[in-house]
C-alpha cells in the first residue's frame, strides 16, 4: 500500500515537471538523397528564428536537397533571440528591424555575400535598403507586415478606423492586443500625433494618460496566436499582426463580411523580419544557400500559404491564387504601404523606460 | 535498505557511517541535485549581481541595480498577488481536500485504491492541457456559461474568462491532488481506538475532530500545505493561459525577463534569488516554530 502510494507521488511529479512549456528544438529529419538544385553542400546549419514562422516542409526540401542537417531553435523575442546567440554559435538568425540595427552597430553579423544569393533579384525593391541596412549589406528580406485592426461586425455594430474607436469604454473585456510594449507605446504616440520612434521621456509621459485609459480595457495580452481568441469568440476586437488577420479573414471567408480589418487611420508601421549571419557562423556557405533556397518563388509560396504576411517576393506573389493577393491584411493598399515607418532602434534606456510604463500600468 | 536508512532515528548509539554503498546508490541523487539545483541557483545568483546593458545584454559589472528592480513596486505587487493567490488556493485546499482524504482514508480497504485511482486520473493528462480545458469550461460561450444560462439561473454571461478568478480556479484545481494524497497518508493510519475513546470519554464528533482527528493528521495537513503553497507561489503557467496575460504573477515576471520581451536576465535573477531567500527564511521560521511546538 505504502509503495503505492509512493509510486502515485512520484508518478505526480515527474508529471508536473512535464507540465512546462515545450522546448523547440526539432531534431532534423535524416538528408535524403533527392536530385539537387543546390550543390550538395553538407554539414549543419543551425537556424534561430521566429516561432511559427518557417513551414517545417520547407526546412525539410532544403535539407532534402543540399544534403545539410538543419537545427531550428525557435525564440518569442528580440531580446531572447540576442541572449541565446550568447550562449551559443547559430549560422542563421532572423531579427526584426530594429535588432538589425543593433547588431550591426555591435559588429555582430557577417556580410552577406551577394553572389551566393542570386535569387535576391525576387525582392520587390520597396523592401529593399531600408533604414536599419542601406544596401542590404548583412540582410536579406523573409517577410515583412504591418499591425491593423480585425474586428467581428456582428458584434461590434458601429464601423471602426482607428485605435480611438477601439479603445471605448464599451467594449471592455472585449478587446486583444499584441503583447508589445514598443508597439502600445507606438499606438499612443500615433494617436497624439507624434512620431512613433520619437520614444523620448517627454512623450512617454504625454502618452501616459492614454495608456492608462487604454490598459483596462484590454482583455488578452498576446503576440503568439491572438486569431484564436478571435475566431473561439472570447475577444471581438483585435489589434494583430497583418498574418494572423489574413488568417482570419482566409478562414472565415471574407465574402462573408463578418470580420473586418482596417488599417488604424492614426497610422500604421511597417516591420520586416530578414535573415542574417552572425559572425560566429560556422557554417556560412550553407547559410547562403538556405537563404537562396528560400527566396525561390516555389518555396516562398509554401510559406505564403501558412504564413501570409505581407509578401517581399516578387516572383513568389505571381504564384499566388487571386484570395491571397486579394487578401487585405496581407497585402495593404500602395499608397498605405508608402506611409508606413520601420521601428528604429532606440537608446536602452528608452526600451526600459517603456517597458516599465507598460508594466506599471499593467500591474 | 542501506545502512543509513537502517540506523533507527531513536536509538541513541553513535551513528554508523555511511558506507561506500550507501554513498553510491547516493550518488545518481546528489549528482542531480547538483546539476539541476545547486549550479542553476549559483548561476542565478551571479546573474542577478550582474548587469544589464540593453536589448538581452549583460555586463559582468556587479551592482545592486537589479535588486533594486526587483524589490520595486511592479515585482512587489506581482509577488503580493502570488502571495494571496497562493494563500487562498492553500485554504481552498485544505478545506476541500481534508474532506475528501478523510473520506478516502476511512473508506473500506478495497475502495481506497480506486478512489486514490480517480484523484490520479486527471494526471495522465499533460498539465497544460488541462489548464486550457479550463478555457473551454469557463469563456463566455463555455460550458458553465452554458449550463446556468438554460437554468435561467443567469442573463447575461459572467465574465471570467480572462480574470483572476479563473486563475484562482485554475490553481485550485491544479493543486488539490498534492493536498489529498498527503493527508489521505495521515487519515489512513489514523487509531480508530482513539477515536472511540474520546467518545467514551464523553467528546462530540466538534471536540473529538479537535483533539484527536485533527493533532493526529497533523504531518499530512503541513505536508500538504507546503506542496501546495511552495509552487502556488512561483506558478506562471495556470496564470499564462487564464489570465489573458492581464494579471502577472511573479512567476511571470520572471519568465519574462528569460524567454519574452523583457530580456533582463539580472533582474529575473534578482527576482528569482529573492523569491528563494524568502522561501529559505520562511522554512526557517517554520521549523523553529514546529521545534517550539514539540518541546510544549
Amino acid at each position: 500500500m505504502r509503495i503505492f502510494r509512493m509510486t502515485l507521488c512520484i508518478a505526480m511529479a515527474m508529471l508536473l515537471a512535464v507540465g512546462c512549456k515545450k522546448e523547440t528544438d526539432t531534431p532534423a529529419t535524416p538528408a535524403g538523397t533527392g536530385a539537387a538544385a543546390t550543390p550538395k553542400i553538407g554539414g549543419e546549419l543551425k537556424i534561430l528564428v521566429w516561432s511559427e514562422y518557417i513551414p517545417n516542409s520547407v526546412i525539410e526540401g532544403f535539407e532534402k536537397e543540399s544534403g545539410v542537417k538543419v537545427r531550428k531553435k525557435e525564440y518569442g523575442s528580440n531580446e531572447e533571440m540576442l541572449n541565446l546567440l550568447k550562449g551559443e554559435s547559430y549560422d542563421i538568425v532572423q531579427p526584426s528591424e530594429y535588432a538589425i540595427e543593433y547588431m550591426i552597430a555591435k559588429d555582430m553579423l557577417q556580410p552577406i555575400d551577394p553572389a551566393k544569393i542570386p535569387l535576391m533579384s525576387n525582392v520587390l525593391p520597396n523592401f529593399l535598403s531600408m533604414s536599419f541596412d542601406p544596401g542590404n549589406k548583412y540582410s536579406v528580406p523573409y517577410m515583412a507586415g504591418t499591425v491593423g485592426i480585425i474586428y467581428n461586425s456582428e458584434k461590434i455594430k458601429e464601423p471602426i478606423t482607428g485605435f480611438k474607436d477601439v479603445f471605448q469604454a464599451k467594449y471592455k473585456g472585449r478587446l486583444i492586443v499584441l503583447n508589445d510594449s514598443r508597439e502600445l507605446v507606438s499606438w499612443a504616440l500615433s494617436t497624439l500625433g507624434k512620431d512613433m520612434n520619437d520614444t523620448t521621456p517627454a512623450n512617454l509621459a504625454a502618452v501616459k494618460p492614454l495608456l492608462e485609459a487604454w490598459i483596462p480595457l484590454v482583455a488578452f495580452f498576446d503576440s503568439d496566436s491572438p486569431k484564436d481568441k478571435l475566431l473561439a469568440g472570447d475577444a471581438d476586437i483585435g489589434i494583430v499582426w497583418g498574418g494572423e488577420g489574413a488568417l482570419i479573414l482566409a478562414e472565415e471567408g471574407e465574402a462573408e463580411g463578418k470580420w473586418k480589418w482596417t488599417l488604424p487611420s492614426e497610422g500604421a508601421h511597417l516591420f520586416i523580419d530578414s535573415f542574417a549571419v552572425p559572425k560566429a557562423s560556422k557554417n556560412a556557405a550553407a547559410a547562403h544557400a538556405f537563404i537562396n533556397y528560400i527566396l525561390r518563388p516555389e518555396v516562398n509560396v509554401k510559406i505564403h500559404d501558412d504564413f501570409p504576411y505581407l509578401n517581399p517576393n516578387g516572383e513568389g506573389r505571381k504564384l499566388l491564387t487571386p484570395e491571397q493577393i486579394g487578401n487585405v491584411a496581407s497585402f495593404p493598399p500602395d499608397d498605405a504601404l508608402k506611409a508606413m515607418k520601420v521601428f528604429r532602434n532606440i537608446p536602452d534606456e528608452q526600451t526600459a523606460a517603456m517597458e516599465e510604463l507598460i508594466s506599471e500600468i499593467k500591474k | 535498505m542501506t545502512p543509513i536508512a537502517g540506523t533507527k532515528p531513536e536509538s541513541k548509539g553513535p551513528r554508523r557511517r555511511a558506507t561506500r554503498a550507501a554513498w553510491l546508490l547516493l550518488t545518481p541523487l546528489l549528482v542531480w541535485l547538483l546539476l539541476f539545483v545547486v549550479i542553476p541557483s549559483v548561476a542565478l545568483a551571479f546573474y542577478s549581481v550582474a548587469t544589464y546593458a540593453g536589448l538581452g545584454e549583460v555586463t559582468w559589472t556587479p551592482s545592486f541595480e537589479a535588486y533594486q528592480k526587483a524589490w520595486d513596486s511592479v515585482p512587489r505587487v506581482a509577488l503580493w498577488r502570488s502571495v494571496y493567490l497562493a494563500l487562498g488556493t492553500t485554504v481552498l485546499c485544505v478545506i476541500i481536500g481534508y474532506p475528501v482524504a478523510y473520506f478516502i482514508g476511512r473508506a473500506p480497504e478495497r475502495w481506497r485504491n480506486l478512489m486514490l485511482m480517480l484523484v490520479m486520473i486527471p494526471f495522465w493528462t499533460s498539465f497544460i492541457i488541462r489548464i486550457y480545458a479550463w478555457i473551454i469550461i469557463l469563456r463566455n460561450e463555455g460550458l458553465l456559461n452554458g449550463m446556468l444560462q438554460s437554468m435561467n439561473l443567469i442573463s447575461d454571461p459572467l465574465s471570467l474568462f480572462p480574470s483572476q478568478t479563473a486563475v484562482f480556479i485554475g490553481m485550485v484545481y491544479s493543486f488539490l491532488p498534492f493536498m489529498i494524497l498527503p493527508i489521505y497518508g495521515s487519515v489512513e493510519k489514523l487509531d480508530n481506538a482513539l477515536i472511540e475513546a474520546a467518545f467514551d470519554l464523553g467528546a462530540g464528533p466538534v471536540r473529538a475532530f479537535q483533539r484527536i482527528i485533527v493533532p493526529l493528521t497533523q504531518p499530512g495537513i503541513v505536508a500538504g500545505i507546503l506542496l501546495v503553497f511552495i509552487p502556488a507561489v512561483g506558478t506562471y503557467a495556470v496564470s499564462d493561459v487564464l489570465s489573458g496575460r492581464r494579471v502577472e504573477l511573479i512567476g511571470n515576471l520572471i519568465e519574462t525577463q528569460f524567454r519574452g520581451k523583457g530580456g533582463n536576465w539580472p533582474y529575473g535573477a534578482a527576482m528569482g534569488i529573492s523569491l528563494l531567500v524568502m522561501f529559505v527564511i520562511a522554512f526557517w521560521l517554520s521549523s523553529i516554530f514546529a521545534k517550539s511546538q514539540q518541546e510544549q
